[in-house]
C-alpha cells in the first residue's frame, strides 16, 4: 500500500541527512510501526508520506500511484495524498465543534450533506464519540480528543493511516487502554496503518511488523516476536528490551569464550560478536539447590534488590567481578549480600553475529 | 514543489512591499542628505549638509536637549513604573484591581493632550496651579513652569509609566515563587535573595523596558512638540517639524533635514537592534512555567496607606489633574483658571459649536476612514508577514522579519518626512498632500506592532492544526480559511481597534504630511492649540478621549477573548 524506496530527506541548514536511505514496503491492511529513539528520522519518514516534509532523494507510491519521486520531479503536494493523519498534539481545532472537526475532510471532498452527516456519525459510533457530536471539541479530555482526531482519520477512508505517536500525551492508564482499543479498530476496519514511536512496549503490542530505526536507517525489520526473542544486532537487542550482552572472544563449536567463561550454545555459529539474554531468561536458584553440572552456570552473589511489585530486579555480581541484572519471581525475598548459583539457560542465549 | 514555490512567491511579493513601504523612504532620505539640494534626484553629490549640520553649535545643543529628555524621562518611567508595579503585583496593596486601572488608565489619554492639560495647570502665566500658589504664599509669579525641560520630562514621564507597568508587572506576575523560595530555603535572608535572585531575574524584562523606553523617548513628538516648540527647546522630532513646517525656511530646510534624520536613524536603529537582542534573550530566562501560582506577597503593614497614596498621586497627575483642567476649559467661554467666580459662566457652547463646525466634521471624516483603511491593510499585511516569517520555509524570512521590525525605530516625523521625499520624487503618483499618503505612512508606523501581535497569536497555533487540514485534504488557501483565519481572528480583530484608536490620535505624521484636504482630528486640535483657541481645543480633545476609551475598553475585550469560547 506504501512503497519506499531509497529515501532521503536532509532539512535546509542540516549538516547531516536526517532520513538515510530507507526503503520499506507496507502490506494492505497491515499495521507497521517505525520504532527507534528520538532523533532516529522515524517522524522525518513519516511527514514525507504524508507530504508535510520534502525528502531530497528517492520515491514513495501510495496505493500505486507515486506521490514522490525525486528523479521525475514528482511531488504531489499533502492534500492529493491518498492519507489519514493523527498527530501527537491531537490538533483538533479549538473554534469547532466534534461534529465539524471529524467533518472537515468531507466538507472538502464536498459530499451531500446527508450522505456527510451518515459517515460522521458512523466514525464517532466506531470511536464511542456519538454523544459528544455537537459539544465544543475543546471540552473534551485528553483521551476523548485523541478519539476525535481518529475519527476524523477514519472518515476519509483514505488508503493509509499516518500516524505519530498519538498516545504519547495520554497518561499511563489511559495509553494501554487506548493502545488495544487503537489496534482493534484499526483490525476491524482492514485499515493499512504507519505508525511512529519511541515506546518499545508500545510498538511490540500493536504491530504487525517493526522497522527498527536508528540514525536514519532501518536497523532491522520483523515480527514482534522475531525482533524481540531473535533480534540480529545489538542495537535491536538492547532497544527493545533490557538485554545483558556478553562479548564473545572466541567460538569452537557449540561453546563460546567468553569474559564469563566458556558458555554453551544451543547451536553452532560462526563469526559471532556477541551472545546476549534477556534479564527475566537469567535463571537464579538458591546455593542448596543440586543440580546436574551445567557449564552455564556461575556461583554469584547478590548486590541489590529493587523490588517493583509486578517483578524483582537482582543485582548480581558474578565470581569474576562481572555485574549482570537479573529480574526474578517478587514472592520471593533475596538480601544483600546472599550467595546464588545463576545460569545463563543455553537456548535463551541470543547470538549476534558481527556486524559487517 | 508546487508548495514551495507558492510560499516563495509570497515571500517575493512581501518583501518587495516591505523593501517599498520600508527601505525605499529611507534610502531616499540617506541620498537627500548627501544632495547639495537637499531633495533626492536632484544632480551632484556633498557633504554640504553634513557640513553645515555639524559645523552648527545649535546641532549640539539640539543632540544635547534629545538626550537628556529621553534618559529623563526612561529613568523616571522606569523607576515610577517599576515601583507601582512591585507594589501591586508583589506586595499586599489593598484595592488591587482599582491599582491596575489607575495605573493603565492614562493610555487612553494621547500624549499631547496629557501635554496640554498640564500647560493649562502650569503654565507660568495662568497656570492654574500657578494662580493657586501665588495667592497662597503672596508670590509676584508662578513657581511652576511647564514649558521647560524639567516639565517636559515631568509630562513624559507621566505618559510612559502605563508602558512600564504593563512591561514590568508581567514579569513580576510570572515569576515562580518557588525561585524565590528555593533561595530562602538555602539560607537567604529577603536582601541577600533580592540583590541575588530577584533583580538578576528580571533584568532582561528591566533591560528590554529601558531599550523601549529609550527609543520612544527619542521619537515622541507630542510632549516636546506641545511644551518645548513654543518656547525653543527642541528635541529632534520637534525641529523636524519646525523645520518641515516652517515657512521662512523653504526647500533649503530639506537637506538640513535628511542630515539630522541620517545621523538620527543610525542611532535609532541600534537601539531597536539591542532591544531585539535583549527581548531575545529575555525568552531565554524561563520563568514561566505554566503551573498556577501565586507570587509572595510582602507584607507592607504600616506602609500600606503611603503606598496607596502613591498610586492615588499618579492617577491623579497623569489623568485626573490634566483631564479635569481640559474639561473645565472646554466649558468656560475664554482661558480662565479654576475658581468659583467662573462658575456661572460655565456652559456647553463649545462643544455646541463643535457640532455646526465644518472644518472638524471633515477633519472627523478624515480620521475616521483613514485609520479604518490603514488598519485593514496594516493588519492584512501583518498575518501575511507573520505566516510568511513562522511558517513559510522561504530564502526571504529574515528579511521579511527585520523590515517588518524596523519601523519600530523609526519616528513618525522620519517617516512622514521620508515620505514627503518619495513622493515629490515620483510625481506620477500623485498622492503628495492626500489622505492616501497618511494611510501609506500609517501602514509603515504601525507595522511592527501588528506584524508583531499577528506573529505572538500564530506562534500560539500548534502548526499540527493547520498540518491535520491539510492531510484531511484540504489545499493551502482553503487551510487559512477555515483553519488559519478564525483562529487568529480575535488577535487581529484587537490588532485593527488598536491600530484604529492609534491612528486617530497620531499628530507628528499628519503635521508633516499636511496638505490641503488631508487635516485629521489630532491636527485640527493641534492648529485650535498653535493658533490660540484653547477653550475649542479642549472641547475636540474631551470627544478625542471619549472616542479613545471606547476604543480601548472594546481592544481588551476583544484581546482578553481566548480564541475557541465561542462554539
Amino acid at each position: 500500500m506504501v512503497d519506499i524506496r531509497d529515501l532521503w530527506l536532509t532539512y535546509p541548514g542540516a549538516t547531516q541527512a536526517s532520513v538515510q536511505g530507507i526503503s520499506l514496503a507496507v502490506e494492505k491492511g497491515e499495521f507497521l510501526t517505525l520504532l527507534g529513539p528520538s532523533g532516529c528520522g522515524k517522524t522525518s519518514t513519516l511527514r514525507s508520506i504524508a507530504g508535510l516534509e520534502t525528502p531530497s532523494a528517492g520515491s514513495i507510491a501510495i496505493a500505486a500511484q507515486p506521490v514522490f519521486d525525486a528523479g521525475k520531479r514528482i511531488a504531489v503536494p499533502v492534500h492529493a495524498r491518498d492519507i489519514a493523519m493523527v498527530f501527537q498534539s491531537y490538533a483538533i481545532w479549538p473554534h469547532m465543534s466534534v461534529r465539524q472537526n471529524v467533518a472537515f475532510p468531507l466538507d472538502v471532498m464536498k459530499l451531500s450533506r446527508e450522505e456527510t452527516r451518515q459517515r460522521v456519525d458512523e466514525a464517532l459510533d466506531m470511536v464511542g464519540l456519538r454523544d459528544f457530536a455537537d459539544r465544543s471539541a475543546t471540552r473534551l479530555s485528553g483521551g476523548q480528543q485523541q478519539r476525535v482526531a481518529i475519527a476524523r482519520a477514519l472518515v476519509r477512508r483514505a488508503a493509509v493511516m499516518l500516524l505519530d505517536e498519538p498516545l504519547s500525551n495520554l497518561d499511563a492508564k489511559l495509553r494501554e487502554q487506548m493502545r488495544i482499543e487503537l489496534r482493534d479498530l484499526l483490525k476491524r476496519v482492514g485499515m493499512t496503518a504507519v505508525y511512529v514511536t519511541h515506546d518499545q512496549e508500545e510498538a511490540l503490542m500493536l504491530s504487525d511488523r517493526i522497522a527498527l530505526m536508528n540514525g536514519g536507517r532501518i536497523v532491522e525489520i520483523g515480527t514482534p516476536r522475531g525482533l524481540y526473542l531473535s533480534p540480529s544486532t545489538e542495537f535491536g537487542a538492547s532497544f527493545l528490551g533490557a538485554a545483558e550482552v556478553i562479548p564473545v572472544i572466541a567460538t569452537r563449536g557449540r561453546v563460546v569464550q567468553t569474559p564469563l567463561g566458556e558458555l554453551e550454545l544451543e547451536r553452532e555459529h560462526q563469526d559471532l560478536a556477541s551472545v546476549t539474554i534477556r534479564p527475566e531468561s537469567i535463571a537464579v536458584r538458591s546455593v542448596a539447590e543440586a543440580l546436574p553440572a551445567s557449564p552455564n552456570r556461575r556461583p554469584a552473589r547478590v548486590l541489590g534488590v529493587v523490588f517493583s511489585g509486578r517483578q524483582q530486579q537482582l543485582r548480581i555480581e558474578l565470581e569474576a567481578g562481572h555485574r549482570l541484572t537479573a529480574l526474578v519471581d517478587p514472592h520471593r525475598a533475596y538480601a544483600a549480600g546472599d550467595a546464588l548459583q545463576i545460569e545463563f539457560p543455553p537456548a535463551r542465549l541470543m547470538p549476534l553475529r558481527k556486524e559487517t | 514543489m508546487t508548495l514551495l514555490r507558492r510560499w516563495s512567491a509570497l515571500d517575493a511579493v512581501l518583501a518587495l512591499l516591505l523593501l517599498y513601504l520600508v527601505a525605499v523612504p529611507l534610502v531616499l532620505l540617506l541620498v537627500a542628505s548627501f544632495k547639495p539640494t537637499g531633495l533626492p534626484l536632484d544632480p551632484g553629490w556633498s557633504l554640504v549638509q553634513y557640513a553645515r549640520t555639524y559645523g552648527d553649535p545649535r546641532f549640539y545643543k539640539l543632540a544635547w536637549d534629545t538626550a537628556v529628555f529621553a534618559v529623563g524621562c526612561t529613568l523616571g518611567a522606569l523607576c515610577v513604573g517599576g515601583v507601582l508595579a512591585w507594589l501591586v503585583e508583589r506586595t499586599d496593596l489593598p484595592f488591587k484591581q482599582a491599582a491596575r486601572v489607575m495605573i493603565a488608565l492614562p493610555m487612553v489619554l494621547p500624549p499631547f493632550l496629557l501635554a496640554m492639560g498640564w500647560a493649562l495647570l502650569a503654565s507660568p502665566r495662568n497656570g492654574w496651579l500657578n494662580v493657586l500658589l501665588k495667592d497662597a504664599f503672596g508670590l509676584a509669579k508662578g513657581p511652576l513652569n511647564i514649558y521647560s525641560m524639567g516639565g517636559m520630562v515631568f509630562v513624559e514621564t507621566l505618559a510612559l509609566v502605563p508602558s512600564v507597568y504593563l512591561i514590568l508587572a508581567a514579569a513580576f506576575r510570572n515569576m515562580d515563587p518557588a525561585l524565590e523560595e528555593a533561595a530562602m530555603t538555602s539560607g537567604a535572608r529577603w536582601p541577600f535573595m533580592l540583590r541575588r535572585i530577584f533583580v538578576p531575574m528580571l533584568s532582561p524584562a528591566i533591560f528590554a523596558a529601558a531599550a523601549y523606553l529609550l527609543i520612544v523617548g527619542f521619537l515622541v513628538f507630542d510632549v516636546p512638540g506641545t511644551l518645548g516648540l513654543p518656547v525653543g527647546i527642541y528635541v529632534v522630532s520637534s525641529r523636524i517639524v519646525y523645520l518641515a513646517t516652517d515657512q521662512s525656511g523653504g526647500t533649503s530646510a530639506y537637506g538640513q533635514i535628511a542630515a539630522i534624520g541620517a545621523t538620527y536613524l543610525v542611532l535609532l536603529l541600534t537601539l531597536a537592534w539591542a532591544y531585539r537582542r535583549l527581548t531575545a534573550q529575555a525568552s531565554r530566562f524561563v520563568t514561566v512555567t505554566g503551573k498556577g501560582f501565586r507570587p509572595r506577597e510582602l507584607k507592607l503593614g504600616p506602609l500600606k496607606p503611603l503606598a496607596l497614596l502613591l498610586v492615588l498621586v499618579y492617577f491623579v497627575l497623569a489623568v485626573v489633574a490634566p483631564l479635569g483642567m481640559l474639561l473645565w476649559t472646554s466649558l468656560v467661554p475664554y482661558l480662565a483658571p479654576i475658581s468659583m467666580e467662573m462658575l456661572p459662566k460655565l456652559g456647553l457652547a463649545q462643544h455646541r459649536a463643535l457640532l455646526d463646525n465644518v472644518r472638524l466634521a471633515g477633519a472627523a471624516w478624515t480620521s475616521i476612514w483613514v485609520s479604518a483603511l490603514s488598519a485593514t491593510v496594516v493588519c492584512t499585511l501583518a498575518m501575511l508577514v507573520a505566516w510568511a516569517v513562522l511558517r513559510g520555509r522561504g530564502g526571504g524570512r529574515s528579511l521579511i522579519d527585520t523590515l517588518s521590525f524596523m519601523p519600530l525605530a523609526i519616528p513618525g516625523t522620519m517617516i512622514g518626512m521620508a515620505l514627503v521625499y518619495v513622493y515629490l520624487t515620483i510625481s506620477f503618483v500623485p498622492i503628495y498632500g492626500t489622505a492616501w499618503i497618511l494611510v501609506i505612512a500609517y501602514v509603515t508606523v504601525y507595522l511592527s506592532f501588528t506584524s508583531r501581535a499577528a506573529s505572538a497569536s500564530l506562534i500560539q497555533l500548534h502548526p499540527e492544526l493547520e498540518e491535520a487540514a491539510r492531510t484531511c485534504g484540504a489545499t493551502p488557501a482553503y487551510t487559512v480559511r477555515r483553519v488559519v483565519l478564525p483562529l487568529m481572528m480575535s488577535a487581529l480583530v484587537g490588532a485593527w481597534v488598536w491600530v484604529v484608536a492609534h491612528v486617530m490620535r497620531e499628530l507628528s505624521t499628519a503635521l508633516l504630511l499636511q496638505g490641503d484636504d488631508n487635516t485629521t482630528v489630532a491636527v485640527q486640535l493641534w492648529s485650535y492649540w498653535a493658533g490660540g483657541e484653547p477653550n475649542k481645543a479642549a472641547a475636540v480633545g474631551v470627544w478625542l478621549v471619549v472616542a479613545m476609551t471606547l476604543l480601548t475598553v472594546l481592544w481588551q475585550w476583544l484581546s482578553h477573548r481566548r480564541p475557541g469560547t465561542t462554539p
